[in-house]
């Protein structure tokens, strides 16, 4: 990419955007190559919120960075910690009881309802859709309250411990669940007409940012994202960890490739984890809630990879036989799914930028973004509300 | 494609490339093979969109052992193909595999910032995750890395 006095080639201007934006985890930076309002080149810079997590395992304990990786995210933190749980139990050959396994489905659902319907709203509140936004984060409070009610926690549940979990299902929580799951697939009904039949909404999402499957496969994204484009991949079906295997998902796919199947296949899922959750509370197994697990871990490696709300989540973790891990190595979906808006960005509208970014879920933070518009007639900075602004305008005129 | 299907057809894949095949556990497979066989056997594990990369990690197997390990994961459905390259930690060379997978540039970056390994043909060698200021030749995921004592920048106002 150009810089200084290079930004401007021809008719051309990179746009840079961010890096403070809450429209992901990771607050990022990217520059968008413009000609005129098509976006011709675009490139990211991650790392403002690298927090060294993984050399950080390297001087903790396991059970220590148990709770550490359960802070890579603050949206699907649960994943995190299950699948470093997994890795662990793998190296230690200890096995969670199966109740423990259920509990982990169960967990793992809730948080994806709760990863939706904030997706929902964020896509919507992009769009432009503010009473969509408003009603499904009001929603999203009931299956909050859930797990508040179940782990203690709102967020960083840590419902695991190495070899199990430390939360069980009591009646009263049993009836709180299936009642708030009751309410909340009425409402997901409703969700499902909007985001199929609300002109206004599918003005911005049909046939914007589409993917073909080929695509997808060849950029390797993940999750509904790739789901969305009819890629048959879902780790909770292809390859069962925990109580996958007892509890068995049906795999939501869309043809489509553009915004509008990736809103399809998310709340189609929410329906899927409100079924897995009624199922998993009718057959929960009796017995315990952990297995005991050793201190020091035996010496070797481990992989595991699950299915996290936005896709494929890598864990690698190599132990040299302390208590220490050797080295751990996390995969997010969002990165393999953040290079596809590289690619998929090219040739769209700057006002139809917004609303691609949002389409992979990237993990969204509460902070301001301010974008900065580089032009001949010298620096503009504009917020991302100004930017969120002129793709709504832009459609409106 | 069952899990026992998709053994059979890494098996088929790499057998051709590949002096051993090692099965760490059973939904995986794991082969070890010399840096300037990397794209040719990527190559053969990607073709028709069988699998695809799903990370690179990078591992330094201590001052001690002198050599440093890439494992390029391969995901197939249920099943993780693990291609490991080994290079000397004296001097960690090894190739692109952006030309024939391209978003595997964000990956690599990483790599580079974080091990100090060479990566030719790689078409971005800038900063990914560390921080502009962060100083040359010092590579945290490096065992020898010292975390107690980093160089103190002081960050300047950019504007300035």
């Amino acid at each position: 990419m150009n810089n200084g006095n290079g930004n401007k080639i021809a008719n051309k201007f990179v746009v840079p955007i961010g890096p403070q934006h809450p429209a992901l985890k990771e607050p990022e930076h990217f520059e968008f190559t413009v000609d005129g309002e098509t976006v011709i080149d675009a490139t990211a810079r991650l790392g403002y919120a690298h927090r060294g997590i993984e050399k950080t395992a390297e001087s903790r304990t396991f059970v220590q960075t148990l709770y550490m990786m359960e802070r890579v995210c603050g949206i699907c933190s649960h994943v995190h910690a299950t699948a470093f749980s997994l890795c662990v139990e793998k190296l230690a050959e200890v096995e969670a009881p199966p109740r423990a396994q259920a509990i982990r489905v169960l967990v793992a659902e809730l948080e994806r309802i709760h990863s939706h319907l904030l997706w929902l709203g964020v896509g919507a509140h992009e769009a432009g859709f503010d009473a969509l936004f408003m009603y499904s984060w009001r929603d999203r409070e009931v299956v909050m309250d859930i797990l508040e009610a179940l782990t203690g926690n709102r967020v960083n549940y840590s419902a695991n411990v190495l070899g199990g979990v430390k939360c069980d299902v009591t009646d009263a929580i049993r009836d709180q669940i299936l009642t708030g799951i009751d309410y909340l697939e009425e409402r997901t009904h409703h969700y499902y007409d909007v985001v199929t039949t609300d002109a206004a909404f599918l003005q911005r999402t049909r046939g914007v940012g589409t993917m073909t499957k080929e695509q997808a496969m060849r950029l390797g994204v993940v999750g509904p994202t790739a789901r969305g484009s009819g890629v048959e991949q879902d780790l909770r079906v292809d390859a069962p960890y925990a109580a996958y295997d007892i509890f068995r998902v049906n795999r939501v796919v869309e043809q489509g490739g553009d915004l509008e199947a990736r809103f399809i296949v998310r709340v189609k899922e929410l329906f899927e984890s409100y079924r897995i959750i009624r199922e998993v509370l009718d057959n929960l197994p009796e017995g315990e809630l952990t297995a005991r697990m050793p201190r020091r871990i035996k010496e070797g490696e481990a992989i595991t990879r699950v299915e996290a709300p936005r896709g494929e989540l890598f864990y690698y973790v190599r132990s040299n036989g302390t208590d220490m891990p050797d080295r751990v190595k996390v995969r997010t979906p969002t990165i393999p799914n953040m290079a596809s808006v590289l690619h998929l960005a090219i040739g769209h509208q700057l006002a139809d930028v917004p609303m691609i970014l949002a389409g992979i879920d990237p993990c969204f933070s509460c902070n301001d973004r301010s974008v900065r518009l580089k032009s001949a007639g010298g620096d503009d900075v504009w917020t991302w509300e100004k930017l969120r602004k002129y793709g709504i305008d832009y459609y409106n005129d | 494609m069952s899990l026992e299907e998709r053994i059979t057809e890494a098996r088929a894949r790499l057998e051709p490339l590949v002096e051993s095949i090692e099965q760490p556990a059973p939904d995986r497979i794991d082969a070890t093979i010399p840096a300037d066989k990397l794209l040719d056997v990527a190559s053969a594990l990607i073709k028709d969109g069988w699998s695809y990369l799903t990370t690179i990690t990078g591992l330094d197997l201590g001052v001690e052992a002198g050599e440093m390990a890439f494992l390029y994961h391969f995901s197939a459905g249920a099943l993780l193909v693990t291609l490991r390259v080994h290079v000397p930690r004296s001097e960690p060379i090894i190739p692109s595999v952006c030309g024939i997978i391209p978003t595997a540039t964000l990956y690599e970056r990483e790599l580079m910032e974080m091990f100090g390994v060479t990566i030719t043909g790689t078409p971005n060698t800038e900063r990914l995750f560390l921080p502009e200021d962060w100083p040359a030749g010092v590579y945290p995921l490096r065992k020898d890395f010292d975390p107690s004592q980093p160089e103190i920048v002081v960050q300047k106002d950019a504007a300035e």
